[in-house]
């Protein structure tokens, strides 16, 4: 029991078919405080699958995840009070200004009334988002609504934070200040992040984990040496590029 | 959390221009029916001040203003329903509510809660109308109650309905279609054939206005009440199970 406490998140042999020829099939993640891990894969491996297992969103055919001990299956609400998600396309009303959208938020994660308002503080400052307070999210442009997204998953102060290839659609610029959030975050959190750029996983992950074909191919640490991971992950995107040949 | 979730929808309902061109409209319909039915009366007067029991003011305005407005009623209220959650999917904000501690029972509860609050407060300027009629003459007001919980009860039976249909898809306009298509199935259920045929007299018992009639005549029974709520709740049930099925579906 002490084992399942200790870790923030806990997935243990995911599966889920979704069709013939797409699922995921035994996904197992441990993840710590301090742990920045990049699940790398190639366009439809399975990434976004795997993270909507993670935050239940999507309900696994068999297999389970803890957050911070709480079963996702058997205790769904007080595990997902603890996670905090930013799906591949970020959940925002147009029509409400950014900080009444995050207030909102707060309040939908049952963040204490007299710490929401820090909180929401807290978040805009980490985001940069101060500028924009009190615009319409619908006027902002997709680097400011792509940092909304972030915000909202933030503003509750989740145990571990899931994000869907957060830097998509972004300019360098906002890529690096984009990381740099996932490092800070990733000091006193657990972060799951999916990517298909070798580079940014690297840049960014202290752990890295291969998703290809629906199953975990790879996972370890990032050290100095990453020869055999890029080998591998050229391998993969050749083996695709044959099959779609062929 | 229910509570949020309706103050929520409340307010991008009133957030929305859409919404106010709906109370517009409908504040002209109003006037228009209720003043159209206050002249009726006042030329038929002196006829019905011949007969035994002659119908009073708010007894006629309960048949011939409120009675009607159910029917304005069953296209506003899953039009102000419809984007419940059609834009939610649209939007692609979903996700939002699935990773939160909400229940799914929650959102629709609270989802319902918030467009019913804005629907109720349209009955209530509906039902206003015949009320400052008491500076000029005596009402009866048990009459004028019972139509507006008739008309409370049916609209809310008609959020209902819209907000399943909103939960089926992410066009909104399909879901209005398709609530409006079974409000006039159920308006018209048992209306066709004699009226000693069985099956018309069973088809009936399902129908709106078998159980909508007696409210604007003063008579609440509890089975027509029960017919609305039975209505609404399983309409709401509905919409939980098709958005628990989501999380299922992929």
């Amino acid at each position: 029991m002490t084992d399942t406490v200790n870790y923030l998140l806990d997935a243990d042999k995911l599966s889920r078919r979704l069709s013939a020829d797409a699922g995921v099939y035994d996904i197992s993640i441990k993840l710590q405080r301090g742990d920045i891990l990049g699940l790398l894969g190639l366009n439809g491996a399975g990434k976004s699958t795997t993270l909507r297992l993670l935050t239940g969103t999507l309900v696994p055919d068999s297999g389970d995840v803890r957050i911070s001990g709480d079963s996702m299956r058997e205790a769904p609400l007080q595990a997902r009070r603890k996670i905090g998600y930013l799906p591949d396309q970020p959940p925002l009303y147009n029509d409400m200004r950014v900080e009444s959208y995050l207030r909102f938020c707060a309040k939908l994660r049952l963040v204490a009334k007299a710490e929401q308002q820090s909180n929401v503080e807290a978040v805009l400052n980490e985001c940069d988002l101060q500028s924009v307070k009190k615009n319409r999210i619908g006027q902002l442009s997709k680097g400011f609504r792509q940092r909304v997204g972030l915000a909202q998953a933030l503003v509750h102060k989740p145990h571990v934070l899931l994000l869907d290839e957060p830097s998509n659609g972004l300019d360098p610029n906002q890529m690096m200040g984009m990381r740099n959030i996932i490092k800070q975050t990733g000091e006193k959190q657990a972060v799951i992040f999916s990517t298909h750029l070798l580079a940014e996983a690297q840049a960014v992950c202290n752990r890295i984990a291969v998703v290809h074909k629906g199953k975990l191919i790879h996972e370890d640490k990032v050290t100095g040496d990453n020869k055999q991971l890029e080998d591998l992950f050229t391998g993969l995107s050749a083996d695709d590029t044959q099959a779609a040949s062929a | 959390m229910i509570g949020a979730i309706a103050g929520f929808e409340s307010r991008a309902l009133l957030r929305s221009a859409q919404t106010w061109i709906i109370a517009a409209v409908l504040a002209i319909v109003f006037a228009y029916l209720f003043l159209q039915a206050l002249e009726t009366y006042l030329e038929v007067q002196p006829q019905l001040a011949l007969q035994d029991h002659p119908t009073g003011l708010s007894g006629f305005l309960a048949v011939r203003y409120l009675a009607p407005l159910v029917m304005v009623f069953a296209l506003i209220a899953p039009l102000l329903a419809m984007r419940s959650f059609s834009d939610e999917y649209r939007q692609h904000t979903m996700a939002l509510w699935q990773s939160s501690p909400v229940s799914m029972t929650g959102l629709v509860v609270g989802k319902f809660l918030g467009v019913a609050l804005v629907i109720l407060l349209l009955v209530m300027v509906a039902g206003l109308l015949p009320a400052f009629m008491r500076f000029y003459t005596a009402l009866d007001f048990g009459v004028l109650a019972a139509s507006v919980l008739g008309l409370s009860l049916a609209s809310l039976m008609f959020t209902a309905i819209g907000l399943f249909f909103s939960s089926i898809t992410k066009h909104a306009i399909i879901a209005v279609a398709a609530s409006v298509l079974l409000l006039v199935l159920l308006w018209l259920l048992g209306s066709a054939g004699s009226a000693d045929n069985i099956l018309t007299n069973v088809l009936a018992i399902f129908a709106i206005p078998t159980h909508l009639a007696g409210f604007f005549q003063g008579y609440i029974s509890t089975a027509s009440v029960a017919y609305f709520v039975i209505l609404t709740v399983l309409f709401i049930s509905l919409t939980i199970i098709r958005l628990d099925a989501l999380r299922h579906s992929g």
